[in-house]
């Protein structure tokens, strides 16, 4: 069951660039599976694979246990929605969604009828005879997901779809789309470089980054849980720490981070050794900031630090505090303003904490991956709800 | 693994143009250079027997005279045009859109009508009974023996006449992407109008220019119509010479020699200017745009 | 920044230069004396004795077989060719491309008197076939770079949709690329009926007997005939080329 579309061991090159090395990947059928990457990661020429307009190396392509590998496009029982729509300019929207139906020569009024059902699915019944470059985005990307869809593939492909649309017509789309899977209950290959989109729509997501994937999960798996500091730093926003683990207790383990006055404790899910030289990556919201020590308790962790920047968000509040070399990233939602405690300022000491269940070793790190993060002075004036996507 | 079959799409699409190319245009082509080699026959036709004596044909003085007259006709006729040719293209590209059109629309229309009746038409402007004559003895600048026809100048008048569109289109086409808030810049750093036009705009399209050199000398050597119809024995160019070779002496192996010759002439600006595509290409990174 | 003037000046004064002559003729073809150095009073018989010539009507006739002719065939040559051109990038196709780039820079004169010693090596009768031949040949290239041209805004991603849907790549080609590169086909024939009704030097070389096109006919009444009947004939040239060009260009603004 959980094997409907898998790629296998699936490398190849562009010349002397290697896009795809010996990827692997496994579907399951019905699902929203999404491929989550910053650009020149290989996702679009993965997703050009299962589609037939690439052909891989090294691997294989199997669809429902048939080896589709080379197999043409026009063969394949898989539907793309292009990045940039690719609409035929000089057809009507009908023309456009019946195409396909009329490359496997149904005949005409099955065609009409099957056509009508579909123009009512993406609520486009009135617009039928209008050219599809006389379309907007939102109805263009329609009209795109309804030509590919009438077909009934078994995969549907979708590049980057949402890439052309502006912010708001971006969220809608995307609660349409997932209307339109529950609706038709086709496996979705999705592929994005857009964490939020990934987040909210999939079942799955796969994280690549330089022709490789670097981990796959459930979106909460791969937010909460990252294996390695690419992931870390891509999805979402974060803090690294370069620590020693000291000693072992039970499940947890104990570490020192330099300037960090006390050991910190940490859940050590992936059982590294006492000695291990490690990396830790702390989310920014998983901290609680506070004037006064908060109560003590044995997996919660403490340090003290000074404010140097605050940037007032709408939905939160970002902290910048600097504990010895770190400048650790603090985010603070304010349901407390009406309180009449006393607001933290800048050049306030304050104290940070976070439980030892909220933050994670990593298996890898890259220096390199730090330049995804935000930094404390960079663009104050973002809007809020670009903030989910800072990261990238 | 690899796409069954990839190839045949792509030669199904070449083969036919590169076959009828190759056969009626390439060889041709070399044809020239072999027939060079060829003895005559008294019929006008081709003999059989090779020879290099053909190129002893060249040592005849009259026609040392016909190809630095070619030369420096086509030189003056190209310079001519981009003279007028540049100033015309940046008026286009500033001009607002209906205007420009317009001007456009003025500029490609007269090369639409017959090339041999514009020629004519200078004919007739020119001819010593025509309307410029009878102006200029008006005016007193020539006298009744002066001759506007046939000499070398009219011809050099006449191609200008209809080699300018050739320069004006490509450097148009170039001025069109120029950005001219570069020249605003220019202006900002202290140029006046004119260095700013020297040192930002030409520059700037310099790409245009260089078609527009390619396209007016290249055809400009090989004028054949043009001195024929308003040049008279005065302002004969090399086609002329080939054109006579082939239809009233009938020796077609001399026609070759001379055609050889043009070929020759030809591939030395075709060359030079793939040379320069070469080095602007290798000098991309550095140059933005 | 004050502009300079000058520009401006220069392209009035290039427009009028390109303009004066034909004008000059115009008025000119209805003129009684001939080369009008003086007027001699209005007259019509110009234009009478150039219709009721029959050759010209013959060498239309020529030239518009050949025209049409070689611009159906090298639209269909050059689109091909674009095609290849836009779509693969292969040492084939920058051979392809030098191919279809030499004959604009070709002189005509080299074109004709190569074809003419061709024709005659291999001993092919000089008629309005070898001019077909010929005028295909130039013709080709410009059409090429029309489509070429239009191409360039061409996403192919559009093809890749059509086979995902099924298409084959020649269908996809057909159904989805032509129709919309059509302009850029009409647009690149009309180049190529323009410059082979147009062409002199290089018919004139591998043309024969009774194989007169109307430039080779103008020529050689240019040469021998009488210069008050050319100017009847530029007066129609100049009159059917606005009249086109204005229809044209409103039809293309309708659209």
């Amino acid at each position: 069951m959980g094997d409907f579309l898998v790629f296998e061991g699936i490398s190849k090159s562009f010349g002397e660039l290697k896009v795809l090395d010996n990827v692997s990947l496994s579907i399951e059928k019905g699902t929203i599976f999404s491929i989550l990457g910053p650009s020149g990661c290989g996702k679009t020429t993965l997703l050009r694979i299962c589609a037939g307009f690439e052909y891989p190396d090294r691997g294989r392509v199997i669809l429902d246990g048939k080896d589709i590998t080379s197999d043409r496009p026009n063969r394949r029982r898989v539907n793309t929605v292009f990045q940039n729509y690719s609409l035929f300019p000089h057809m009507t929207v009908r023309e456009n969604i019946s195409f396909g139906l009329q490359m496997a020569g149904f005949d005409r009024s099955r065609i009409s009828g099957e056509v009508d059902r579909y123009l009512e699915l993406i609520q486009m019944s009135d617009q039928a005879d209008k050219k599809a470059t006389k379309l907007s985005g939102g109805q263009m990307q329609r009209v795109a997901i309804a030509r590919a869809l009438i077909n009934k593939p078994q995969v549907l492909l979708l590049d980057e779809p949402l890439a052309a649309l502006d912010l708001k017509l971006r969220q809608r789309m995307l609660v349409e789309l997932d209307w339109i899977h529950d609706e038709v209950g086709i496996t979705f290959l999705y592929v994005t470089h857009d964490q939020g989109e990934a987040m909210s729509i999939s079942d799955h997501i796969a994280v690549m980054n330089k022709g490789r994937i670097e981990q796959q999960g459930t979106p909460v798996q791969v937010y909460e849980a990252p294996t390695n500091s690419f992931v870390a730093a891509f999805i979402g926003d974060t803090n690294f720490f370069e620590t020693e683990i000291t000693s072992i207790e039970d499940s947890y383990c104990r570490m020192n981070i330099k300037d960090f006055a006390d050991g910190v404790i940490v859940y050590n899910d992936k059982n590294f050794p006492q000695g291990s030289r490690v990396y830790l990556s702390i989310r920014p919201e998983k901290f609680v900031i506070s004037h006064a020590e908060p109560e003590s308790h044995r997996k919660r962790n403490m340090v003290r630090g000074v404010v140097e920047e605050i940037i007032y968000m709408g939905t939160h509040t970002v902290f910048w505090v600097r504990v010895g070399d770190y400048r650790i990233q603090v985010r603070q939602s304010h349901d407390r303003f009406l309180l009449d405690e006393k607001i933290i300022e800048h050049g306030n000491t304050v104290c940070i904490s976070w439980h030892a269940d909220n933050c994670y070793i990593l298996d890898r790190y890259d220096e390199r991956d730090e330049s995804l993060l935000t930094l404390p002075d960079d663009d104050v004036t973002v809007a809020p709800e670009n903030i989910i996507s800072a990261g990238k | 693994m690899k796409r069954p079959n990839s190839k045949i799409p792509e030669l199904a699409l070449s083969l036919p143009t590169m076959g009828w190319l190759v056969v009626l245009f390439i060889i041709p082509t070399i044809v020239i250079l072999l027939i060079a080699f060829r003895t005559g026959d008294p019929y006008g036709g081709i003999g059989d027997q090779w020879t290099v004596e053909n190129f002893s044909e060249l040592a005849n003085p009259v026609y040392r005279g016909i190809m630095v007259r070619t030369v420096v006709l086509s030189v003056l006729t190209t310079a001519i045009c981009l003279v007028l040719g540049v100033p015309a293209g940046y008026c286009l590209a500033r001009a607002e859109k209906k205007k420009r059109d317009f001007l456009l629309l003025l500029i490609i229309v007269p090369f639409w009508i017959n090339f041999l009746i514009r020629i004519f038409a200078w004919k007739v402007v020119l001819h010593p009974e025509g309307i410029v004559k009878n102006f200029l003895l008006l005016i007193g600048i020539v006298n009744d023996q002066t001759l506007l026809l046939y000499r070398p100048g009219t011809v050099l008048l006449v191609m200008v006449y209809s080699y300018i569109p050739f320069a004006v289109l490509p450097i148009y086409a170039a001025a069109e992407k120029f950005d001219f808030s570069l020249l605003d810049a220019a202006h900002d750093l202290g140029a006046n109008w004119y260095r700013a036009f020297y040192r930002v705009f030409l520059p700037g399209i310099r790409q245009g220019i260089l078609t527009a050199i390619l396209v007016v000398f290249i055809p400009a050597l090989g004028s054949y119509v043009i001195p024929d119809i308003v040049g008279g024995p005065g302002g004969e160019m090399i086609g002329n010479k080939i054109a006579q070779k082939t239809f009233i002496d009938r020796h077609l192996p001399h026609a070759s020699v001379l055609s050889s010759l043009l070929v020759l002439a030809v591939m030395i600006p075709m060359t030079a200017s793939l040379f320069m595509k070469r080095r602007k290409t290798v000098g991309r990174g550095i140059i933005p745009g | 920044m004050r502009r300079s003037r000058i520009p401006f000046y220069l392209l009035v004064g290039m427009l009028v230069f390109l303009y004066l002559p034909l004008i000059i003729v115009i008025v000119n073809s209805f003129n009684m004396s001939r080369y009008g150095g003086q007027w001699g009073g209005f007259t019509l018989k110009w234009y009478s004795r150039l219709f009721s010539d029959r050759t010209i009507w013959y060498a239309l006739g020529n030239s518009l077989l050949i025209a049409l002719t070689s611009t159906v065939t090298s639209m269909v040559l050059g689109t091909t060719a674009a095609i290849a051109l836009y779509r693969f990038k292969t040492r084939l196709q920058s051979a392809h491309r030098l191919f279809i780039h030499l004959p604009l820079v070709m002189p005509d004169i080299l074109v004709g008197i190569s074809l003419l010693l061709f024709f005659v090596a291999l001993k092919v009768r000089l008629g309005l076939f070898t001019i077909y031949l010929a005028h295909v040949t130039f013709c080709i290239s410009y059409v090429a770079m029309v489509v070429l041209g239009r191409l360039q805004d061409f996403n192919y991603a559009v093809i890749e949709a059509a086979m995902d849907l099924g298409a084959s790549w020649p269908a996809a080609i057909r159904k989805v690329m032509i129709p919309m590169i059509t302009p850029g086909i009409m647009a690149g024939g009309l180049l190529a009926f323009t410059l082979s009704i147009d062409d002199f030097v290089i018919t004139f070389f591998v043309s024969g007997p009774g194989s007169a096109t109307l430039p080779l006919y103008i020529y050689s009444m240019i040469r021998h005939g009488s210069p008050m009947v050319i100017n009847a004939l530029t007066g129609i040239f100049i009159v059917f080329t606005f009249t086109v060009v204005t229809i044209s260009k409103k039809l293309l603004e309708e659209k």
